[in-house]
């Protein structure tokens, strides 16, 4: 059985949205995630990307056609099953949060016990165990609001480890930071993927990161699917081309033998 | 050699009243100027033929002098006698209609310190509209304001038989309670939160005439808020609660003060609603708070 | 967690109960500490002057203190934690301003020379704060969801509108029977009898319950709408929980007690400072510490200028105003 399940989904945003000077539109979206696949979601500005994690998480539900997680259709879900099962890590966390790295991990567990008032001890173990993963435990008593973005990344992230969750879903990782991070963020997720089985999705503008990291691409293009496939199969120099509206460059990673896109600067 | 200083004063006094007659009667077309009770002189071109008044009590005062035919506007508040309600208003106390007042022509506006605003009296003299100030708190400032108007109307001829008739009726009641030991009395104004006539209220001076002893006659101000502990504790053997019938209705709240079985007032059955219209103007009416002051407290007075 | 929530709630109760005890001993009818002991000890008579002074006036207002601070400072958190704002006050959002005018109204309306109707005016005032708690809702709702900021904003002008509505009211009314009416609107605390207290008290639970049982959710909803729903909460269904029972509490202060300012700004702040920001802790801890904080204002307004007497109001605002002036300096926009 498929983690998650897009079948003939189409969105809309309500005509007077006021974030939208526009509707806008995705449609015709089918597509499934395997068990423990690393998943990547690529697309231009407005692509579609975004709507597409909003939609995974019931942030907003499809106008047309059916997402299932694990066979069970989202609507027949309640909050807190869904989000037993998916956990987003978002680009970044609001700022000035005056809780403490423990305290914002801990609300992890929330969708495991809704009714419960404190978190018990079984609870704390998890998170301290999602803190250790990402490399926050020195941090837990740390306010969350002092933090650097790298270390707001990984609290952000373990915290989405404490919900315990099947498939997990990363909204451009690594935008806010720098090298070092960034491999440091690619070493953490495969680790995720690799040691504890979890479905990785990750939307993102880097081309690159996702060609590196990814088993198969999902390229969105104004909302519709331009191509799914392996790395190899979808950053392609015509596709790119079209969809960006400018000239790219494939290459071979000499070592890992990835595709790499690169832009054709004009001079 | 006393008699002949007192009978000097008096001729003083009767000689200044003719000149003060003469400065307001004798030069109908000529400018004069008068002195109003917070002491600003007031200058008229002539006696006061269109009169605004911005004041309930004024309004009543001017009626009861039978000056009526110069009022050409009142208050929304000046609703006594009734027939006051035929001259055109000028809105509420604190913000009249200013255009209202300018197209009524007034050559003199009446206002009160207390209840009105002193933007209204400024603008009102920036728009070049004379404003005579009166204000009062006790029964012989009420009776000097009655004076004054009936000099401002033109109605002196009827002033003697009013205020005579009032003092008579003021001293019927003294001699009606005056037998009679003088109960304390709580007067409430107002009972959440707990508003009491204080030493400078009016009130305070309408239940001594009445024969009380106000319990609260010794407090600073004129309505503060007081404890209702206080209250309590001084044991108060008759209890007046104000109903203010008319515009709108606020509470008296009789069982409130029924549930406070340890006291004389409540044991006695001496708690008793009152009008509260009549002990709250500054116009001839409070003889008749007077005399509703008096029946409450002193029922076997009047049997 | 647990045991930090019990040692928070034991102490702020250790500290009601100091303040309730000095509260009873003091008062304008200066009696005397050993009266009062034999007194509460059943030792006056039934009809004795000190016994309704203690057990009538005193003890009764004690209680509608407590309540009324408890029911604001929670009010206070919850308000707090829907607006991410820590200025956010029930007055901010324009829910106080609605529930006097309904207060007003109800009591301008009663037919002439009727008895004071506790119940009538409550429900006014009921009647007013769900209408501002509405209107605030329909300006503010986008599509089912209320953005803060324009809730916020909504807040001000229905806050605004039903000042002016309170205004408008009083100037039609004669300057001669207005005298109640300012002095209510400064904040007030009253000898309830028996009933009223019950069914403030009843209103002030159901109020703490409802915003006591989302308090795990308020936290998470700090982390965005979104991030709340991807979490599993319904945070629709947890905002409009918490803001209608927020408004409740409100409503009920305001029809016992009057607007009351500040309680709900002053006290969530001190409890945060000492607790941190979670809400489980804080709700809880704003009921008793919130009853302890007015209880010490009413009775600075009963005893300072005895046997006159202040209005509560005027107490919370004299501390109240320039706390918020130094909340808005230095934590401009932070929980």
């Amino acid at each position: 059985m498929p983690v998650a399940r897009f079948d003939g989904v189409a969105f809309s945003y309500p005509l007077t949205e006021p974030r939208r000077d526009r509707p806008f539109t995705l449609s015709d979206v089918s597509f499934e995630l395997t068990k423990g696949e690393v998943f990547g979601v690529l697309g231009p500005n407005s692509a579609g990307k975004t709507t597409l994690i909003r939609l995974l998480s019931r942030v907003v539900s499809p106008t047309r056609g059916t997402i299932e997680v694990e066979g069970v259709s989202l609507a027949a879900m309640t909050r807190a099953e869904l989000a037993r099962r998916v956990a987003v890590v978002p680009q970044d966390m609001p700022q000035g949060l005056p809780f403490t790295v423990r305290e914002l991990v801990l609300m992890g567990r929330y969708p495991h016990a809704p009714r419960r008032f404190f978190e018990t001890s079984d609870d704390l173990a998890v998170a301290r165990e999602a803190m250790a993963a990402t490399g926050v435990l020195d941090l837990a008593d740390a306010r969350v609001g002092i933090l650097s973005g790298g270390e707001r990344q990984r609290v952000a992230l373990a915290r989405a480890l404490a919900q315990e969750p099947r498939l997990l879903v990363l909204d451009e990782p690594t935008a806010h930071l720098d090298l070092r991070y960034q491999v440091e963020c690619v070493a953490l997720l495969r680790r995720v993927n690799r040691e504890r089985g979890t479905t990785i999705v990750l939307v993102s503008h880097d081309l690159n990161l996702a060609g590196a990291l990814c088993d198969r691409l999902l390229l969105l293009a104004a909302g519709r699917m331009a191509r799914l496939g392996p790395p190899e199969a979808v950053l392609e120099e015509t596709l790119l081309t079209t969809v960006y509206g400018c000239p790219v460059a494939v290459e071979r990673n000499a070592l890992t033998g990835r595709p790499v896109v690169q832009i054709a600067w004009r001079r | 050699m006393m008699t002949c200083v007192r009978l000097c004063g008096r001729s003083t006094c009767a000689v200044l009243l003719v000149a003060a007659l003469l400065v307001l009667t004798a030069a109908p077309a000529g400018a004069l100027t008068v002195v109003d009770m917070l002491g600003r002189e007031v200058k008229l071109a002539g006696p006061p033929r269109r009169i605004v008044s911005l004041v309930p009590s004024a309004t009543e005062l001017i009626y009861a002098l039978g000056g009526e035919d110069r009022l050409v506007g009142r208050t929304d508040f000046c609703d006594y006698p009734p027939a006051a309600k035929d001259k055109p208003s000028v809105g509420g106390m604190v913000s009249p209609s200013l255009e209202t007042i300018a197209t009524l022509k007034p050559d003199l506006v009446i206002a009160t310190t207390s209840g009105n605003r002193l933007e209204t009296f400024t603008r009102l003299e920036q728009l070049g509209i004379a404003v005579y100030a009166v204000h009062a708190q006790r029964i012989a400032e009420m009776l000097d304001v009655t004076r004054r108007l009936a000099e401002l109307t033109g109605r002196q001829a009827a002033l003697g038989p009013l205020i005579s008739g009032l003092e008579s009726r003021l001293f019927a009641v003294a001699n009606a309670v005056r037998p009679y030991p003088r109960p304390r009395v709580l007067y409430v104004l107002w009972p959440e939160p707990l508003l009491v006539p204080a030493s400078r209220a009016l009130l305070t001076e309408l239940i001594g005439l009445a024969g009380g002893d106000s319990i609260t006659a010794n407090e600073r101000g004129d309505y503060p808020r007081f404890s209702i502990e206080a209250a309590v504790a001084r044991a108060p053997e008759v209890i007046l609660l104000a109903s203010h019938s008319g515009s709108g209705a606020p509470p008296i709240a009789k069982d409130k003060w029924e549930r406070l079985v340890s006291l004389p007032a409540v044991k006695n059955k001496r708690v008793h609603a009152i009008d509260g219209n009549l002990a709250h103007r500054y116009g001839p009416r409070v003889v008749d708070g007077v005399e509703t002051l008096a029946r409450a407290i002193h029922p076997e007075a009047f049997r | 967690m647990t045991r930090r929530l019990v040692g928070a709630l034991a102490t702020l109760a250790a500290i009601l109960l100091a303040v309730a005890v000095v509260a009873v001993f003091l008062g304008s009818a200066r009696l005397s500490p050993l009266t009062v002991l034999r007194t509460l000890g059943g030792g006056a008579g039934a009809d004795s002057t000190e016994n309704i002074v203690i057990l009538g006036l005193r003890l009764p207002r004690i209680a509608a203190a407590v309540l009324a601070g408890g029911a604001l400072a929670v009010a206070g958190v919850g308000f707090q934690a829907l607006t991410r704002n820590p200025l956010a006050e029930p007055s901010v959002l324009g829910v106080s301003a609605g529930a006097s005018f309904g207060v007003v109204v109800g009591q301008l309306v009663g037919s002439s020379g009727a008895l004071f109707d506790t119940v009538r005016v409550a429900a006014f005032g009921f009647g007013g704060a769900l209408v501002a708690g509405a209107a605030v809702y329909l300006i503010a709702s986008v599509h089912g969801t209320f953005p803060i900021q324009t809730l916020l904003l909504a807040g001000v002008i229905v806050g605004i509108f039903f000042g002016a509505a309170v205004t408008v009211l009083i100037s039609l009314v004669d300057i001669d029977r207005l005298g109640g009416v300012v002095h209510w609107l400064l904040g007030n605390i009253a000898p309830l009898p028996a009933r009223s207290l019950l069914v403030f008290a009843a209103l002030a639970a159901a109020g703490f319950a409802a915003i006591v049982s989302q308090a795990r959710e308020l936290n998470v909803l700090a982390l965005g709408e979104e991030a709340a729903r991807q979490l599993g909460i319904d945070a629709e269904r947890v905002k409009v929980q918490v803001f209608v029972a927020a408004a409740l509490l409100t409503a009920s202060v305001v029809a016992f007690a009057g607007p009351i300012g500040f309680v709900g700004l002053i006290v969530p702040h001190m409890l945060r400072l000492l607790l941190g920001p979670d809400n489980r802790l804080l709700v809880p801890t704003a009921m008793v510490g919130g009853g302890a904080f007015l209880l010490v204002a009413d009775t600075i307004a009963r005893n300072a200028v005895a046997p006159a007497e202040l209005s509560v109001g005027i107490i919370t605002s004299f501390f109240g105003a320039p706390f918020f002036v130094y909340l808005l300096r230095t934590r401009r926009g932070v929980l």
